[in-house]
């Protein structure tokens, strides 16, 4: 029987962490042939699993041009990412996907890329940065504006650095008032503040906004006054999601299913269907 | 050609398809006052009259309240997954309403788009219902305010019509038709016989239900009309047409089972984030999204009305909410 | 030595850190062999010991279950066991009329110095579980008598729910009106900001002097409308009036007691009531409201049979273990998991209940027999001695689940062990929470 349900066993092939509550894990498919025939988009979404505790969903946080492995981020919060945070290299747990839209990085070709991000949300935008690097004569200047609450709670940290030696890409780093450190060279602020400041040409920019609801609130209308289309603005949503293959219900918001028809939305779209997320 | 069968024949027929080690699911009396679909053990159990509709609905024939949908064993670093799909019974719904059946087709759909979920199919497949056409009615039922009725045929494999002390038995579907062998008619049965005191009257219009949460969806009403509501999950889970599911892990160390069981958007944990956020924070939001989904997104979706306006939610609603008297409120321009 | 068919028991031991636990290392110090079917599991205290893991160890595959501590009086936390020793007193009413096998539970006080009596209690509960054989708890055959149930319930044709059809004394035209003027003068006054009360088709929520005529007072006000009090979308409406009956106010005298609510924040309205015609009813002896703000109508006088108030556990317990098991079997089975039990009580206002907490998960979510089990255990014990008897659960349960009887055996051992009725006694202490050097404990060894 063909079972929808049933994860591909996938081994841990390496583990960051990030802050004190927060890794990324790299996985490789224990099956050869899935191995060689997994593809994916980036901004697609897997359900991961660790046998015992339950799946949770994570964007896939690696570039669909890294082959032979996937990796997600993951912040400690519950029964599931509790124990993901106490799996080691070696150990086997569970992935089902790729599932969802994904972001559409051939429409955005040709155009300069703004990505805004804050906190843990970094992982769904680390994985179009890394591909639009990778296919660096498809687009325009690259702004990346990431900002957290404190200097420890910014993710990926060393990429950053590597991001910024590319041309035509400038990355600014902020942290709330009050989260900097003594060392701290990056911007002191929130990130709709920092990036407003920055005075970044939106006008026909793609914005990829991924943040806490009150962050991407905030940051719209900037985006707005700066002239940018809320057709060319998207974002990841992240409602809770228990099956990824619209049956299951839950992250049913008005008249979409997130895990299908998202979770990559433009905010023209969010704006045109009453939804709750 | 139509065929009639008697009271004694019908209750036959069900012995025999249980000596034949079928599972066969009917109403019948857990105690006063109280109907459910269940398990035949006898043909004697089932119940023929003195009720409008079973609390439950034969939705748990074709998706169990609790289903492993693999095992797994782990074995230091390494995880064994086990097949637990045992074979499924050839199991038959006798007595069921068209309110029952009509479901069925309704999650036909969303248990098959895109991704074909053979957990439902091979259930379903091995499902043959036969319908008995409603002979009364109650102040819950509004079949005829979403498009169908008491003698509807959409689900059923076979219709029967209650008809001077016996049934006329039809067949709509091959597997009814092979069910039944030369029990069963083909034509319709004449509904010039039907009295009208089976038929609710049309409540609202369903249309207008939907237009009404398409554009009010921010509405202060549903805030207003849930304040009544305790959040329990009574309505969905005795809903033929709810279909939400969530699904945990069971076990030990070593070895368990990973299994989906029935959710209710009515719980306030149901969309709750890890991070705290939730996107319906409060149970108005969550009655809107009972009724939105069943009037608006479903129909968006998959061409009909995820209800088929059986009542059971209002019916079991401890304070007396469910989708009739919101949708009697907003249906009713 | 095993049994003929190599029965080996398998016997799960909760016991305290402080005495049991050192008790058992001294008999493994001393070379006092014992079997070694026993799995000891230590925790701080018995005070700490929660009944869920009795049940959890039950649904694990145990075949016997010891529970022990230190003897009265010498608890390193003082009264961990006093505390203990009541809810066991109290869960052990409550598995007995469930039909587990009481046979195979064990509480027992050993202390740091009694290697010799844990070798003893180890081997007999050992020997005595290997002629008992295996414990199949939850394989029992679920069986219903379809003649009925065994505690019958009519159907109301009022609503079409479970509970007996209303006695249908005349309805009180005189009290609704005297209820609505009440509401509109309260409302008016700016007393009140919500009338919380009873309407046509389920509860109304008052807020305008001009929508009173929404309120009706009649044989279908079955509900008790506290339950609204702890919810936050009421509660956001402003200072409320509750419309209780006397059964109901029961509800408020624990909610205050437990520091839900403050008395002066709710102004009660308390209706005289001849009856509902619930099962409950039949034994009611607070027709009249006792400590309600404002009263209205009398009732006519006709008390209840307060005498058989517990006339269903007593029948249930005639019954065999068995037989009581293939019942509550019967009855679980048809547990949905959907909460309306919880939901509707005016008692459950945990912020997160146990059911819904997963790190660890104490109660399987799935709604099969040892989810269901569970679930109904646990529930039944966190509403012993606070449980008031308004048997919402039972009337809001979609699969007409006798839960009425399940709060009822713990209301019972709660009067019959300690004289406390929940709810009927401002000044009365909860008997959980308290305890008493007295308290009986023929039942530990």
């Amino acid at each position: 029987m063909d079972n929808i349900y049933q994860p591909d066993l996938m081994e841990i092939a390496g583990v960051r962490q990030h802050t004190p509550d927060v890794k990324s894990v790299k996985l490789r498919f224990q099956d050869p042939n899935r191995a060689g025939s997994f593809d994916f988009r980036v901004g697609q979404f897997g359900i991961f699993s660790a046998f015992g505790a339950g799946e949770a969903t994570f964007n896939i946080c690696s570039s669909s041009n890294w082959k032979g492995s996937i990796e997600f981020c993951f912040r400690k919060v519950g029964r599931v990412t509790e124990a993901l945070w106490d799996a080691e290299e070696g150990d086997t747990v569970g992935f089902r996907g790729p599932y969802g839209n994904g972001y559409p990085m051939e429409a955005w070709r040709g155009k300069d890329l703004i990505f805004l991000g804050g906190g843990i949300a970094m992982p769904p935008i680390r994985c179009a940065i890394w591909y639009a690097l990778e296919n660096r004569a498809d687009y325009g200047d690259i702004t990346i504006v990431y900002g957290a609450r404190t200097v420890g709670d910014l993710v990926f940290v060393d990429e950053l650095d590597e991001w910024a030696r590319h041309p035509r890409v400038r990355v600014i780093r902020c942290v709330d008032p009050g989260g900097q450190t003594p060392d701290w060279t990056g911007e002191i602020g929130f990130v709709p503040t920092v990036f407003e400041r920055a005075d970044v040409p939106a006008k026909n920019a793609i914005a990829l906004v991924i943040g806490p609801p009150i962050m991407i609130k905030n940051t719209i209308p900037v985006l707005e006054r700066m002239g940018g289309a809320m057709s060319n603005v998207y974002t990841s949503l992240e409602n809770r999601m228990k099956c990824g293959v619209g049956k299951c219900g839950r992250c049913n918001a008005g008249p979409v299913y997130v895990c299908k028809e998202g979770p990559v939305f433009t905010f023209e779209e969010l704006r045109a269907i009453p939804m709750d997320y | 050609m139509s065929a009639r069968i008697s009271r004694e024949d019908l209750r036959k027929l069900v012995a025999e398809w249980l000596a034949a080690g079928k599972k066969v699911f009917g109403p019948v009396r857990v105690k006063a006052g109280l109907e459910l679909y269940a398990p035949l053990d006898s043909a004697e159990a089932l119940l023929l009259d003195g009720w409008i509709r079973p609390a439950n609905s034969i939705k748990e024939l074709v998706f169990p309240r609790h289903e492993a949908l693999y095992g797994y064993r782990i074995l230091k670093n390494r995880v064994e997954l086990v097949d637990l799909a045992a074979e499924i019974p050839e199991q038959i719904a006798i007595g069921a309403h068209p309110c029952d059946a009509a479901a069925l087709a309704a999650l036909d759909k969303v248990f098959n788009w895109d991704y074909r979920d053979e957990f439902y199919n091979r259930r379903r497949a091995a499902t043959t219902v036969i319908t008995m056409a409603c002979a009364a009615h109650d102040d819950q039922c509004f079949c005829t305010s979403v498009g169908l009725g008491p003698e509807a045929e959409r689900g059923s494999d076979a219709l029967l019509h209650e008809r001077d002390g016996g049934y006329e038995v039809r067949a709509i579907s091959e597997k009814g038709r092979i069910l039944l062998g030369g029990l069963a008619g083909e034509t319709a049965c004449p509904t010039a016989q039907t009295s009208g005191a089976n038929t609710p009257p049309r409540r609202f219009d369903s249309a207008q239900v939907a237009a009404f949460a398409k554009e009010h969806f921010e509405d202060p009403y549903w805030a207003e009309r849930a304040l009544a509501c305790l959040g329990c999950g009574a309505c969905t889970f005795t809903c033929p047409a709810c279909h939400c599911f969530d699904m945990v892990d069971e076990g030990n160390g070593r070895e368990g089972v990973r299994a989906r069981n029935w959710d209710a958007c009515q719980f306030p944990m149901f969309t709750l984030h890890a991070s705290g956020h939730n996107p319906r924070a409060n149970q108005g939001a969550r009655q809107r999204q009972r009724i939105y989904h069943k009037f608006v997104m479903y129909p968006d979706k998959f061409g009909e009305v995820l209800c088929t306006g059986c009542g059971n939610c209002s019916r079991n609603c401890p304070v007396g909410l469910g989708v009739l008297p919101a949708a009697t409120e907003i249906g009713n321009g | 030595m095993s049994g003929s068919n190599g029965f080996e028991p398998k016997i799960v031991a909760f016991v305290c850190n402080w005495c049991t636990y050192l008790g058992a290392d001294l008999a493994g110090t001393s070379r006092l062999e014992y079997p070694p079917n026993v799995r000891i599991l230590r925790l701080p205290c018995t005070g700490r010991i929660d009944t869920n893991l009795v049940v959890k160890a039950v649904e694990g595959g145990a075949d016997a279950v010891l529970v022990s501590g230190c003897h009265p009086g010498d608890c390193h936390y003082n009264a961990g066991n006093y505390h203990a020793r009541r809810r066991w007193m109290l869960f052990r009413e409550l598995l007995d009329v469930l039909g587990f096998d009481m046979r195979r539970i064990h509480f027992t006080w050993i202390s740091a110095a009694e290697g010799r009596k844990f070798q003893h209690v180890i081997s007999e509960i050992t020997e005595q579980t290997r002629a008992l054989g295996p414990w199949r708890a939850y394989e029992a055959k679920a069986e219903i008598d379809h003649r009925g149930g065994l505690v019958g319930q009519a159907v109301s044709p009022a609503t079409g729910r479970a509970g007996p059809a209303p006695a249908l004394q005349a309805p009180a035209p005189l009290a609704e009106q005297e209820l609505r003027d009440l509401a509109r003068r309260l409302l008016g006054a700016g007393d009140v900001k919500v009338v919380i009360g009873y309407g046509a088709a389920g509860p109304v929520f008052v807020t305008k002097a001009a929508d009173v005529e929404r309120l009706v007072w009649n044989e279908g006000c079955q509900a008790n409308l506290t339950t609204y009090l702890k919810r936050k979308e009421v509660r956001a409406l402003g200072k409320p009036a509750v419309v209780v009956k006397g059964c109901d106010e029961r509800s408020l005298v624990v909610l205050e007691k437990e520091s839900q609510i403050r008395r002066e924040d709710v102004r009660v309205i308390g209706m005289a009531c001849d009856g509902m015609g619930q099962e409950k009813c039949a034994a009611c002896d607070t027709h009249e409201p006792r400590f309600a703000d404002e009263r209205v109508g009398k009732a006519g006088g006709q008390g209840g049979k307060p005498a058989a108030r517990y006339a269903a556990v007593e029948a249930i317990l005639a019954k065999t273990p068995e037989e009581r098991l293939a019942f509550w079997s019967a009855e679980f089975d048809r547990c949905l998991k959907c909460y309306a039990c919880r939901q509707v009580c005016p008692m459950c206002y945990c912020e997160r209940c146990i059911a819904d907490k997963n790190r660890p998960q104490a109660i399987d979510t799935s709604p099969h027999r040892k989810g269901n089990f569970a679930w109904h255990i646990a529930r039944a014990m966190h509403l012993a001695g606070r449980c008031v008897g308004c048997d919402e659960c039972t009337r809001a349960c979609p699969a007409g689940i006798d839960l009425r009887l399940l709060n009822l055996t713990l209301a019972r051992a709660a009067e019959t062990q300690f004289g406390y009725r929940a709810g009927m006694d401002p000044a009365a202490e909860p008997p959980i929470g308290a305890y008493s050097l007295q308290d009986k404990e023929e039942f530990i060894r």
